[in-house]
């Protein structure tokens, strides 16, 4: 199946909240979206520039960039049904 | 002017901002943050844009611009106007960006477990890509309205400003004010990170707005305290200081005499006007006081003086016609730097504006004689009596510290078809009110006599001199004033 899921999930470095948040994103998107999407975690102490392009100010962000529209989530993802409302996301399933 | 401080004080930077550096006396504080609140079209950001600009260009510190407001091209955009050129600065590595202006798309929060670390890092990024000296940040607001979780943008800020002092790096940020209660208190930021805070106000005059700035503190460091006037023009702000009053220090001799070069009349006055004294021409309209100022004016260009025209009734121009057809080409002295020449807009005049237009023409020729042409029409202006008054005495201040001999006139309706034997028994009390200031008054007086009307000249006052006491009669001609017999009726 091809990839119909596009994300990225902005962290700084390696923080308690930032594994929290991308367990959090995983864990979902394994159970719903699971060989249909990709996820790329970028560090913005790695990549400031990056971030600088993304505009991202706060950490952890994740953002949806496909399907459109781009949407975006601030915060450590841990509430599965707002991450699902505020992506636009339906389960394949 | 200099910034340099005693030792361990705070040290302060050149904002390069025409007037502003000397309201700050000599700038803002080095490696601290100031805070520049007003409302809406107050030009906060035209002060960070400028301080940036003038800092590359002037000061060689580089700097970084963060904005929570305007998108990064519309600002490079905006300031060509100004004749900034952003582009250029960027790919020189002089000038930065952290971009965060608004986005495109929707931002939802959930929870707020999350803190702003990335933007302290794009600022630390972009600080170390241009090795900047200067940071500015437009506007808190903006940030503030964009995250639920204050305490985590408060965290931010206060780290970013903390980081910044280490570096050196000095900071302006900009900060919505919409009403005269409402402060950046609100957000708890202006007590903990701003070490001055600056506000500009817009106030409706007749015409347009007139801007005003007020340094509300400058921590650790000195400032001129008071009201004071500003402008957007087309190269930037400019803000018109109030010059400071000097009564110390007065470069007023008696044995310098400034003549007028009329025959007879440097006499009556005892040789010329002693340097540094502030001289009321006072007459009727028609009585020749513009021709006597500029008889002035060329006497001390022919004297190898600079002189400086105030032009406030007639237009430069139409000035210029006047003395060429007495045979004085004013164009050729403007283009040779020999004569300077300050007008204004009558209407929404203001003090420290004229003063400031003044003496900058006074110091970019290094003037010594003055004509302002004239002080009533300052007064038939939106000027009260007191704010003239006030005028005079910090122009007069300023020009006895500098020795420079200033010609007033002063039209005076009071002055015509006096009775005989009472020449002068309608001197307006005008004049005398304004005597306290100034150090000599020549009348210039109508009489009609045997159906003729005579013009007549007397010095009512000349400080610390000798003068003639008597009455001249005098008659303008194409080549200027002609002074007469002494006038016995």
């Amino acid at each position: 199946m091809a990839v119909k899921y596009v994300l990225k999930l902005y962290v700084t470095g390696v923080t308690s909240r930032s594994k929290t948040a991308l367990e959090n994103i995983k864990r979902i998107l394994e159970e719903d979206y699971k060989g249909v999407y990709s996820l790329k975690v970028i560090d913005v102490l790695k990549q400031p520039k990056l971030a600088e392009e993304d505009k991202i100010l706060a950490t952890p962000t994740l953002i949806k960039i496909l399907p459109p529209p781009v949407a975006r989530i601030v915060g450590d993802l841990s509430n599965k049904e707002n991450i699902l409302l505020g992506l636009d996301l339906v389960a394949v399933r | 002017m200099q910034n340099k401080t005693k030792k361990g004080a705070v040290e302060k930077v050149f904002t390069g901002i025409r007037g502003f550096d000397e309201i700050l006396m000599g700038g803002v504080p080095k490696g601290r943050a100031t805070l520049i609140t007003g409302g809406t079209g107050t030009g906060k950001t035209v002060i960070l844009n400028e301080f940036l600009y003038r800092g590359i260009t002037q000061f060689k510190e580089n700097g970084v611009y963060v904005t929570f407001e305007e998108d990064k091209r519309d600002i490079i955009k905006n300031v060509l106007g100004f004749g900034w050129n952003y582009g250029s600065l960027i790919a020189q590595k002089k000038l930065a960006f952290v971009d965060a202006g608004a986005l495109k798309e929707m931002t939802f929060e959930s929870g707020q477990s999350y803190d702003l670390s990335p933007l302290i890092e794009r600022v630390r990024y972009a600080i170390k890509k241009v090795k900047a000296k200067r940071l500015v940040i437009d506007c808190l607001d903006n940030l503030f309205s964009r995250f639920q979780n204050r305490d985590a943008v408060r965290q931010a800020l206060c780290q970013i400003i903390a980081e910044l002092k280490e570096l050196g790096v000095t900071v302006l940020m900009t900060a919505e004010k919409s009403g005269p209660e409402q402060s950046l208190s609100r957000y708890g930021v202006e007590e903990f990170v701003a070490d001055g805070v600056i506000e500009l106000a817009l106030i409706k005059g007749q015409q347009q707005f007139l801007r005003r700035m007020f340094v509300i503190k400058l921590r650790g460091t000195n400032f001129r305290s008071g009201t004071v006037e500003y402008e957007i023009t087309d190269q930037g702000l400019v803000v018109y200081p109030k010059i400071p009053v000097e009564n110390i220090f007065a470069k007023t001799d008696f044995q310098v005499r400034k003549g007028f070069g009329i025959k007879d009349l440097d006499d009556i006055l005892g040789g010329g006007i002693p340097q540094g004294h502030m001289v009321l021409v006072s007459g009727n309209t028609g009585t020749g006081k513009t021709m006597f100022g500029m008889h002035f004016l060329m006497q001390g260009i022919g004297k190898g003086e600079n002189v400086v025209f105030v032009s406030l009734e007639e237009p430069i121009e139409q000035v210029k016609k006047t003395a060429l057809t007495h045979g004085w080409d004013f164009n050729r002295q403007e283009k040779e730097g020999r004569l300077g020449f300050v007008t204004t807009n009558l209407i929404d005049i203001s003090n420290d504006k004229l003063l400031y237009h003044i003496i900058s023409a006074v110091e970019g020729i290094n003037a010594k004689r003055v004509v302002i042409d004239s002080i009533s029409s300052l007064l038939s202006a939106t000027m009260s009596e007191e704010q003239v008054r006030q005028f005079l005495i910090q122009l007069s201040g300023y020009f006895k510290a500098n020795g420079i001999t200033c010609i007033m006139n002063y039209l005076s309706l009071s002055n015509f078809g006096a009775a005989r034997g009472q020449l002068l028994s309608h001197l307006s009390t005008n004049e005398m009110r304004l005597s306290s200031v100034t150090d000599a008054i020549i009348m210039l007086l109508f009489v009609e006599r045997g159906q003729k009307i005579k013009k007549l000249l007397n010095v009512l006052k000349l400080r610390g001199s000798q003068h003639s006491k008597e009455i001249f009669s005098y008659e303008i001609e194409k080549d200027g004033i002609k002074m007469g017999e002494k006038y016995e009726e």
